[in-house]
């Protein structure tokens, strides 16, 4: 079963009156343990395809399934829970919440899951040791540089092992070092946990390291190549 | 503790103290708000606390044992006899009943006449137990001549001032009092002023006096029998329990009625529900203003955090919890702000004015009303009910001005706030 499916999906938006079609009927499937690009000029549909991907919005027609849960559907409760288990996300402003430390942000989805204490500080220190970031646990987001918030954000999102990562231009505010740093990591978690990753993103860097590439245009699919 | 609320409460706690500039500005007006009302609503029991011991001290009591239709028609056929006055006393002393009453006084109002070589008027004498009386209604107080009765007096009488100045009576002047005896004859009874008193109520200095109570029994033969049992209860605030109580042992027995300080004083009853009437408007008003501050703030803080509630719930919070953080937002701020001017408002209170705020110095003379001497000195009432309300009344608040930011809160759309710029 795919990791995550679309099936002839929209998303049109209007905005000031006018009609814009952000989406247009894009079909995919993505498998478990793949690690995607989805490439495409500013305006291509990217970032919006990853919200629709992880429900974070609703598309206007067609269907999106994860682990085949049909996401079109359900209840925003129940979405919520389904991002919360099975969804892992990393953004472009890294947004971490600034009231919480380091460690503390890393454990939000697992105070969240409701899971004990030992199992969420095992997992924080274990995920914390694998991104780097041992001696900042504490430390609050303002005090960190981009590439430890960064790496924080990646933390977050895996260390509740989900199916699936979607991560929106996790390499925009980084410099080349920090950059390949995080794609080497990401690339590590994909290899040794299986993870999913789909990332959305026009930086060459991360596209050289896809083993799948989609090109968006005008918001639907020019081309999806699968490499070796 | 439950993971989820633990995550919920740091959350709420950490983004209060995070605005702390703004937290404290709004803390400091719901500080303030509810210190006044802390401040106006102890004076304002106190004042009244005062209105109903006056009232009832002077009248018959908290609490009144009469014969039925006494309380319409003032008739002296209309009192309780030696059996009816027998039972109504044994349920006094029950013990639950007891312990909270201070006094028990024993009355015989008759409507009747005073004569002196100077005139005649219409007058209400009260035959009392001048023992009992000292404590209960403290007339002698107010004595201005003479003496008050003492237990020892026969043919003695305690008359008003202006009753005095009409009737030309001096300390030891002989005046006549005549009324319809038991036997429906009229009759009449010689006395001596032994004192005279002011108490500023103009019904009473002018038409009131107060004889032994067996001098009045004698007189109409009346035999032992009383048309009221006036009875002090500790505080004005223990009436309705009382009342249920001796209601309960009084069911069904005719010559006996239960009547509380609000049905025999009507008017005061009146007076003090439409000032607190008064108070729960001004209570509203101040809450009103209140909560719409800490809407302010928490929604300020709310649209402030937009991108914050975006990520939140991408995260895989749920509306519901969204709302859980923003009301517990809300709640903490009030809570704290409101336990603080609580405990301002009630702790200066005490410090300043635990014997009495002095309102004299705005006062000509004496004030008068509802049938009711004022005392110029109000005595804060410190009621652990009134702070019970009160803290419901902070949380209520604090919940209400949360519901409105909590609902902003929930209803973003969680694509476009991970993108906000605030």
């Amino acid at each position: 079963m795919p990791a995550v499916r679309t099936e002839g999906v929209w998303k049109v938006f209007e905005h000031d009156g006018q009609v814009v079609e952000a989406v247009r009927g894009v079909t995919l499937a993505i498998e478990p343990g793949e690690f995607v690009v989805l490439a495409g000029p500013s305006g291509s549909g990217k970032t919006t395809l990853l919200n629709l991907l992880g429900g974070l919005t609703r598309p206007t027609r067609g269907g999106v399934w994860i682990d085949g849960q049909d996401l079109t559907t359900m209840r925003p409760r129940d979405l919520a829970h389904l991002r919360l288990q099975r969804v892992g996300f990393v953004f472009q402003d890294y947004n971490l919440l600034p009231v919480l430390s380091a460690a503390e942000n890393a454990e939000f989805t697992l105070l969240l899951r409701g899971m004990p204490q030992e199992e969420r500080e095992r997992r924080v220190r274990e995920v914390f040791q694998a991104v780097g970031l041992q001696g900042l646990e504490d430390r609050r987001p303002t005090k960190l540089s981009g590439g430890q918030q960064q790496r924080v954000a990646v933390a977050r999102a895996v260390v509740g092992e989900p199916a699936l990562v979607l991560a929106d231009e996790p390499t925009a505010n980084l410099d080349r070092a920090a950059s390949d740093a995080l794609l080497d990591l990401m690339a590590e978690l994909n290899r040794s946990r299986g993870t999913t990753f789909v990332f959305a993103t026009h930086d060459p860097q991360l596209m050289e390291r896809a083993r799948r590439l989609i090109r968006l245009v005008d918001g639907a699919v020019e081309t999806d190549d699968r490499r070796a | 503790m439950n993971p989820r609320v633990r995550l919920i409460l740091q959350l709420a706690t950490r983004n209060v103290r995070r605005q702390a500039r703004r937290s404290v500005l709004t803390a400091l007006a719901m500080v303030l708000g509810v210190a006044v009302l802390a401040f106006a609503r102890t004076l304002g029991d106190g004042g009244h606390e005062d209105w109903i011991d006056a009232g009832v001290r002077l009248g018959t009591g908290h609490i009144a044992l009469q014969a039925p239709r006494f309380q319409a028609s003032r008739n002296l056929n209309d009192r309780l006899g030696a059996d009816a006055r027998a039972r109504a006393t044994a349920w006094l002393r029950e013990p639950w009943v007891r312990e909270r009453v201070v006094a028990v006084a024993p009355r015989l109002e008759i409507q009747g006449l005073a004569s002196s070589a100077a005139a005649a008027v219409p007058i209400m004498v009260t035959g009392v137990d001048p023992a009992i009386e000292t404590e209960f209604s403290r007339l002698g107080d107010n004595v201005i001549e003479g003496a008050y009765l003492s237990p020892d007096d026969r043919l003695h009488a305690f008359v008003g001032e202006r009753l005095a100045s009409r009737l030309e009576l001096q300390i030891g002047s002989r005046l006549v009092l005549s009324a319809q005896d038991a036997s429906g004859e009229i009759a009449s009874q010689l006395v001596r002023v032994a004192g005279i008193f002011r108490i500023g109520l103009p019904e009473a200095d002018a038409g009131m006096v107060q004889i032994p109570i067996r001098t009045a029994r004698e007189w109409l033969g009346l035999g032992d029998d009383v048309t009221t049992l006036a009875v002090l209860l500790e505080s004005g605030w223990v009436v309705d329990e009382v009342l249920r109580d001796l209601r309960g042992l009084a069911a069904g027995d005719a010559e006996v009625a239960v009547v509380g300080w609000r049905e025999a004083m009507p008017e005061l009853d009146a007076a003090i529900r439409m000032d607190d009437w008064g108070d729960y408007v001004f209570n509203f008003v101040l809450y009103g203003i209140i909560t719409l501050a800490i809407v302010n703030t928490v929604l300020m803080s709310v649209l402030y955090r937009t991108r914050e509630f975006g990520v939140l719930q991408a995260l895989g919070l749920t509306r519901g919890q969204t709302a859980a953080v923003v009301v517990t937002e809300g709640m903490i701020l009030t809570a704290v702000s409101g336990l603080v001017g609580l405990g301002l408002g009630l702790g200066l209170t005490w410090l300043l004015f635990r014997n009495g705020l002095d309102y004299s110095a705005m006062l000509d003379s004496e004030f008068t009303f509802s049938g009711v001497v004022l005392d110029p000195v109000i005595i804060p009432a410190f009621r652990w009910q009134q702070v019970g309300r009160s803290l419901v009344a902070i949380a209520v608040v604090g919940t209400l001005a949360s519901l409105y930011p909590a609902y902003r809160a929930t209803r973003i759309d969680v694509a476009e706030a991970t993108k906000f710029e605030a």
